[in-house]
């Protein structure tokens, strides 16, 4: 039926711009330190977690708390930065690439079971008084929540494009992209910028498992999945572009509604994987890439 | 003003300086010249703080720098312009400026900074809002000699700035360094045209193969082998 | 006794006493812990040729495993004699690895490693999607099991794999392989053939998974088909060989009894700590020891020696006079 095509495709853009924003937060980290931080799916568990706690013990409606959770995740960040990955940044970049996704993927396997002795394996959800309203257009469902979580996520996204550009810190940034030696020159402080762009992909992380956990559900595993979503986007969209890779999330989104659609459940993952193997190997500046994979 | 004593530095297992020592007075517009691969640049990085020497010191008005971070050297008032530039191609004119004055101190006075580098490179002015990727060689290394000076700084450092650009351009660039040296910023260039910087200078250091061979004026300098090689050659 | 003759003859020892074990030891679950550490060790052996001697870091080893697994259980419990079924399964994982290599290694560095991790990933999606189905042994097999002959399995198929990993390295394919490791490009300038190497590692990698995978499923009563295909397989893999020291042959084997020793010691008191205490050590590992628990052996050799050496030096100088006691 058609309506139920159209529905999956409103599913897949909905679910799509958290995988967006999930991709970005890797994408900006990997793009500005060559962090290759496996981690990022634990990083965004933990911010679903830290969201899910403060509403079902301090009762709080989880978009509110939003701010605390970034200022927790912006902590963790700081925390995993300086005692793990400060010593890698003067490396050649091919093992820093390595060594910093090895650690990470040690840290993955910490957090995970840190996770899974604090809350258990079940999964998890928040479940706010408006979390069964929807809207209704054309007959399609379109859940309140997951409305609200697009509108944060395309915001976020905002913030940072603006952030990038307009102020000295993001300016500093780019400028490290670009050509760190000509950066440092210019004053830029090199360990800085590290720290504030891994700082700035952990609370990305943080802000979409937030929003993942009270749009869909959260359990300690599922980092390993939402690490290779993050991936995929990230190498869909090309580094150097937050549009595009917000874009990447949402095609990556539909594609996987659609597949499971007309292919079933288990193959919507697959497909996401085929994809990511595409790109990779035959196109790996991805579809708006500014700058080299 | 700049004390370098002794210096060795390596790249890796490679020797790239042997004891290298210099020293530039306050005000002064002193060279360094030398055929390619002597190591001209290799002592701006040593002296900026990209490239850690082996041995030597080297003390900046009293201080200690020899071990400083880069970004450090840069807040106590060295600035240099790399070879080619380096601008930040995707950024604009103006951004470039701007970021060229990212110290706090130096933050401060970034209008009056801006004021001062668009007197000296008005074509710079014009193009502000340009992205400084679609600049020209000569407008990008103006941008970039520009970037360098908006961190006020009291000693400068110019690799080569002459490099790949049309004599035309190099006479506008070099007079453009004079006055910069003229209003009190202290110069240290780094040349390998070697008729162009001794017309800039009086006062110039020999380097080859990684060690200072001699330094003096013109004149004196024409005795050396290399240098009469570049003069003739 | 020449230095080249320690290694082999250790070897073989060291067989005859893992052989001699299970006659000895009776109790059946200390035999079982034998046999995940055999099994691990052949695991991360085989995953060393490519990860740690050829410097390619392979996240889909889980691939090879579970192919090499579903071979096995198709065709033994079918009728067919198990060797047959072995040499299926080593067949199977090496086909895979030849089809998917000249793609991959199209990749460098952490894109081979994510892709392997993709591509290890889709399959292990799809054999759950294709064999959902709990596989049992059945029960005429069931009651002729012994597991003694599982036991003798993983050690032949442990031995086959570190015999082939000394033989590979001490060759000049080795010396290939690890050139590779070292300075890829530079070596392909001096004419070793990079590709060439990384498919030669990649085969024996993959041949030798394959035939633990073979093993696994002889060994296992009961598992969904998925389970050998899980990226845990993978992970533990990897942790063992960096914690154990990859690019050695002693890491890989030293690493897989430390890891199962210290996963049943700690599985006694908290359940998934030893994950935690692992995922530490790794990162420990990256961190500060690169060469891994072989090479603290081997630092504390030279430590020693050096310290030996510092003595005897020192005695010399003083000369003879000063060993007469009351100086």
């Amino acid at each position: 039926m058609l309506i139920s095509l159209a529905q999956n495709v409103v599913s897949g853009i909905l679910v799509g711009a958290l995988y967006g924003l999930a991709a970005v937060g890797l994408s900006l980290t990997f793009g500005v330190t060559k962090f290759l931080n496996v981690a990022h799916g634990e990083l965004l568990m933990l911010g679903g977690y830290a969201s899910f706690w403060a509403f079902t013990t301090l009762g709080m409606d989880p978009f509110l708390t939003l701010p605390s959770t970034i200022v927790f995740m912006v902590l963790i960040g700081a925390l995993l930065y300086k005692l793990l990955f400060s010593r890698m940044v003067k490396l050649t970049e091919d093992v820093k690439v390595k060594n910093t996704m090895l650690i990470a993927f040690g840290l993955s396997l910490i957090l995970q079971n840190v996770a899974l002795r604090l809350w258990t394996a079940d999964d998890r959800s928040i479940t706010t008084s408006y979390s069964g309203v929807a809207l209704s257009m054309l007959g399609v469902r379109l859940p309140v929540v997951r409305l609200a979580s697009l509108v944060v996520a395309f915001v976020c996204l905002m913030a940072l494009h603006l952030f990038l550009q307009r102020t000295y810190t993001g300016k500093a940034i780019r400028a490290t992209v670009e050509d760190w030696a000509a950066a440092t020159l210019v004053g830029i402080d090199i360990h800085k910028v590290y720290l504030e762009s891994f700082i700035l992909g952990a609370l990305l992380a943080g802000v979409a498992g937030a929003l993942v956990s009270v749009g869909y559900s959260i359990v300690p595993t599922m980092g390993l999945e939402w690490t290779l979503i993050a991936l995929v986007v990230m190498v869909l969209g090309g580094l150097g572009s937050i549009m595009g890779t917000f874009v990447g999330g949402i095609i990556l989104g539909v594609t996987q509604s659609v597949t499971s659609y007309f292919a079933g459940g288990t193959y919507r993952e697959v497909v996401g994987l085929l994809i990511f193997l595409l790109v990779l190997v035959f196109r790996p500046q991805g579809l708006f890439g500014t700058k080299q994979g | 003003m700049l004390e370098i004593e002794g210096v060795d530095a390596f790249y890796g297992d490679l020797q790239a300086l042997w004891g290298v020592s210099l020293r530039i007075e306050e005000g002064e517009l002193v060279a360094l010249i030398g055929p390619n691969g002597a190591g001209k640049t290799t002592t701006l990085q040593v002296i900026s703080g990209l490239l850690p020497p082996a041995s030597g010191r080297i003390r900046f008005r009293g201080h200690d720098v020899t071990r400083e971070r880069p970004d450090r050297i840069v807040a106590m008032g060295i600035s240099q312009v790399p070879e080619g530039g380096r601008v930040f191609t995707g950024m604009t004119v103006l951004e470039n400026l701007e970021l060229g004055a990212f110290l706090p101190e130096a933050r401060r006075d970034k209008a009056e900074s801006l004021k001062r580098v668009f007197r000296i490179f008005p074509r710079l002015e014009e193009r502000k809002a340009q992205r400084a990727g679609t600049l020209s060689g000569g407008e990008r290394q103006m941008l970039a000699i520009g970037r360098a000076l908006m961190s006020k700084p009291k000693l400068l450092l110019l690799d080569e700035p002459s490099f790949g650009l049309a004599p035309l351009l190099v006479e506008q660039i070099f007079a453009m360094i004079t006055e910069i040296n003229a209003q009190g910023v202290t110069i240290l260039l780094v040349e390998q045209n070697v008729r162009a910087a001794l017309e800039l200078t009086q006062r110039a250091y020999v380097l080859e193969n990684g060690r200072i061979v001699g330094q003096g004026s013109g004149n004196e300098l024409l005795s050396f082998e290399s240098v009469r090689r570049a003069y003739l050659g | 006794m020449s230095r080249k003759a320690v290694a082999p003859l250790a070897f073989l020892v060291a067989l005859a006493l893992l052989a001699a074990f299970p006659q000895v030891v009776r109790a059946g679950n200390i035999v079982n812990l034998g046999c995940l550490v055999l099994l691990y060790i052949a695991l991360a052996s085989s995953w060393n040729i490519l990860g740690g001697y050829t410097g390619q870091t392979n996240l889909g080893h889980a691939a090879f495993f579970g192919l090499g697994t579903l071979a096995t259980r198709l065709l033994w419990l079918s009728g067919k004699p198990l060797w047959l079924s072995l040499l299926a399964s080593g067949g199977l994982a090496v086909a895979f690895a030849l089809l998917i290599g000249l793609p991959a290694f199209r990749l460098r560095g952490a894109y081979f490693a994510i892709g392997t991790l993709a591509l290890a990933q889709i399959l292990y999606l799809t054999v759950g999607n294709v064999f959902p189905m709990l596989s049992a042994l059945p029960t005429e097999v069931l009651a002729t099991y012994q597991l003694a002959p599982r036991y003798y399995l993983f050690l032949g198929v442990a031995a086959l794999t570190v015999a082939t990993s000394y033989l590979l390295v001490n060759s000049r394919l080795g010396l290939g392989m690890m050139a590779v490791r070292e300075e890829e490009d530079a070596a392909e300038s001096l004419g070793v053939g990079a590709l060439k190497h990384k498919l030669v590692a990649l085969t024996a990698s993959a041949f030798l998974a394959g035939l633990a995978g073979g093993s696994f499923a002889y060994y296992h009563v009961g598992y969904y088909p998925q389970l050998p295909f899980s990226p845990v397989w993978t992970f533990d893999t990897v942790m063992i060989a960096y914690i154990g020291g990859t690019g050695t042959i002693v890491g890989p084997i030293v690493g897989a009894a430390f890891y199962v020793i210290v996963k049943e010691y700690l599985a006694l008191k908290l359940v998934d700590l030893h994950l935690i205490v692992f995922g530490i050590l790794f990162i420990i590992v990256v961190l500060f020891l690169p060469g891994g628990l072989a090479d603290v052996w081997t630092q504390l050799q030279q430590a020693l020696a050096r310290r030996r050496r510092k003595l005897a030096v020192a005695a010399a100088h003083r000369g003879p006079a000063s060993d007469q006691p009351g100086e």
